[in-house]
């Protein structure tokens, strides 16, 4: 195990600059996710730390050594694909034991260490069965499989559970994080689902065009998005943006509508976010005009109009409520976040 | 009956003429084409050679009263006059070799196109598609001053050598590879697989479809060669089939009987071959749709 640094990395592709100088610290036996939409250059940072992809500058250290230079298999990685890039023409313990056989470990090492992997991984009733024979989730396995039996320093993985069914997306999400428990092994995790990073990472990296937008525990992002878009990327449903000015009687939005603020409130505010959880139904709190209401049984969305701009609350409770119902909303003021015109939190 | 079916017997009952049609132009142009190869089969099988020229533009040419293997036995030999034996084994010597080198040359060369770091690849890739459009007759005559110059003449590596690098089967191979997922590679290299190692034990074992189509139609195009030895081949030692059956005719007189046979001789290999990899022809037809 080691810890990884990567220090003012950039990427250029020609003169497209894709990756803008990104420093992370990523401690032994950490568990880190980087997270944003597509094109942030997630994948691209993860491809560098795995050598599959130049640094055009700044530095990548796996434990003490600068591994700029270094080729992926002097790296003592071992990477998961998306699409698992097992072997299709070898069986499961083939895939698993070839990188040890390319070492020149011994036959009954291999062994050994593949059946120990399958064990940990319920494989060995596959070990003889071509990939093509097996489920997607079983593939999964395989190729994480073939990662363990390595016992790399770092693991890193490329959205790997992308491809799997939304019920073994759940199980397998659960079964990473058991792994890493057990394991220990630093890893590093490529995923464009805010739900999969919040619930497996120990510090979530969150990455816009190619820079850091913030880096900290998931429930630090949830609670104290640095900026807008981290707001609105974390969470689901997304945070309820309102846009308009702090003033002295409350937040004015642009349709006149008043939203009380904290006493601590910064002036200058321009958007108000509240999450729709912190919103409840009050007879005192702020009108607005119910548009949808969707029940899923242990809680009730509802899709209101508050002036021009919509909004989400969940409530907890079950409510009878029509569309066209005006009602109140009264916002947790302790949870309510303030940004300035550039975005940032106040 | 309801207005619905009446109205589908229509279509049905033209399908089924079209289908008559069909049936017997397949049949007259399978007649069409198997017809030489049985009436050369036949005539092999005659001794008489005057017998075998008078017999031709009649229904007897598609029969025979004696069958014999005398022609065979006199062609058949391994030294002398009708060394048949000899050439055959030479054409299948050339054949295997420059089939089983070309797989490896083309197929590698196609892999470092494919995903090797190699410096200028599109254009090296734009310069082998070029190359395939120069026909090989033009270029025959300075090659056969190189190989003279090298003293290659009359030799097995004459005959190897310029076949074995091909443009036609490095973009083939090239082609292929690059359509196989760029995460196998990867995963070979941080596996710890060299280069060659990622071609041999990845993509090579995944390429069964390539190999086939490439041996398929370079062992036609090596079987076939004609121009190339009778050019650079003086003697018996590596004279092929298709060389030495051409002997037989341009003379003041022609020995029919033996030309069958050795025409014979010449055609089982590449039947046999075909008749192996039948299903693999006609997706390399299919698939490259080259080589006319």
């Amino acid at each position: 195990m080691a810890n990884v640094s990567i220090d003012n990395v950039a990427k250029f592709y020609g003169s497209h600059k894709v990756i803008h100088g990104i420093d992370i610290d990523i401690a032994d036996g950490e568990f880190v996710t980087l997270v944003g939409p597509s094109g942030c250059g997630k994948s691209t940072l993860l491809r560098m730390i795995a050598g599959l992809e130049e640094i055009s500058d700044g530095d990548i250290r796996i434990g003490d050594r600068v591994v700029n230079d270094v080729p992926p298999k002097e790296r003592d990685i071992a990477m998961v694909f998306q699409n698992y890039a097992l072997y299709p023409h070898m069986t499961v313990a083939q895939n698993m034991g070839f990188a040890l056989k390319l070492k020149g470990e011994s036959r009954a090492t291999i062994d050994a260490r593949v059946r120990e992997a399958a064990a940990i991984l319920a494989l060995e009733p596959y070990l003889d069965r071509l990939p093509k024979q097996l489920s997607g989730g079983q593939r999964q396995r395989v190729a994480m499989g073939r990662a363990i039996v390595r016992s790399p320093q770092v693991f890193l993985f490329d959205e790997p559970l992308s491809n799997l069914d939304a019920k073994l997306r759940v199980q397998m999400r659960a079964e990473i994080k058991d792994l890493h428990r057990r394991l220990g092994t630093t890893t590093v995790y490529v995923t464009h689902d805010q739900i999969e990073a919040m619930t497996m990472a120990d510090r979530i990296v969150v990455m816009k065009g190619g820079v850091v937008e913030q880096i900290g525990r998931p429930l630090e992002l949830y609670d104290r998005p640095a900026n807008l878009f981290v707001a609105t990327f974390i969470g689901s449903p997304a945070m309820n943006l309102l846009t308009g000015r702090a003033g002295q009687g409350g937040f004015v939005t642009g349709d006149g509508v008043v939203l009380p603020l904290p006493a601590t409130a910064a002036a200058g505010a321009t958007t108000y976010g509240i999450r729709p959880e912190h919103l409840t139904l009050d007879e005192t709190g702020f009108r607005a005009e119910v548009v949808v209401i969707e029940p899923t049984g242990a809680e009730t969305q509802v899709l209101a109009r508050c002036g021009g701009q919509t909004l989400v609350a969940v409530l907890r409770e079950r409510v009878e409520l029509n569309p066209g119902d005006i009602i109140g909303l009264k916002p947790d003021l302790s949870a309510v976040h303030l940004f300035g015109e550039d975005g940032r939190r106040l | 009956m309801s207005d619905l079916a009446l109205f589908s017997r229509k279509p049905t009952m033209s399908v089924n003429g079209y289908r008559v049609v069909q049936s017997i132009s397949v049949f007259v142009i399978a007649l069409v084409v198997i017809s030489p190869l049985f009436m050369l089969f036949i005539a092999s099988l005659k001794d008489d050679r005057f017998q075998i020229l008078a017999d031709m533009g009649s229904f007897r040419a598609f029969w025979v009263d004696n069958p014999t293997l005398s022609n065979f036995r006199e062609v058949g030999n391994f030294a002398g006059e009708l060394a048949f034996g000899r050439y055959l084994g030479n054409s299948l010597f050339i054949l295997g070799s420059t089939v089983s080198l070309g797989l490896v040359i083309n197929s590698m060369a196609g892999f470092i196109l494919a995903w090797g770091s190699l410096p200028g690849r599109a254009v090296i890739l734009s310069l082998i598609i070029a190359l395939y459009v120069i026909p090989q007759e033009s270029i025959i005559m300075p090659l056969l001053i190189i190989v003279s110059r090298a003293g290659l003449s009359d030799t097995f590596t004459a005959q190897i050598l310029p076949f074995v690098a091909s443009p036609l089967y490095t973009f083939l191979f090239y082609q292929f590879f690059a359509q196989l997922p760029k995460e196998l590679y990867e995963a070979a290299s941080i596996d710890g697989a060299s280069i060659f190692r990622t071609w041999w034990s990845i993509f090579m074992p995944l390429s069964l479809p390539a190999l086939a189509t490439v041996s398929i139609l370079m062992g036609i195009e090596t079987w076939n060669q004609y121009l190339w030895p009778i050019l650079i081949t003086q003697t018996d030692y590596a004279r092929p089939i298709s060389v030495a059956i051409a002997t037989f005719f341009g003379q003041d007189s022609i020995y029919w009987d033996r030309a069958m046979a050795a025409s014979v001789l010449m055609m089982i290999p590449i039947l046999v071959f075909y008749l192996a990899f039948q299903r693999w022809f006609i997706s390399s037809f299919v698939g490259s749709a080259v080589k006319g």
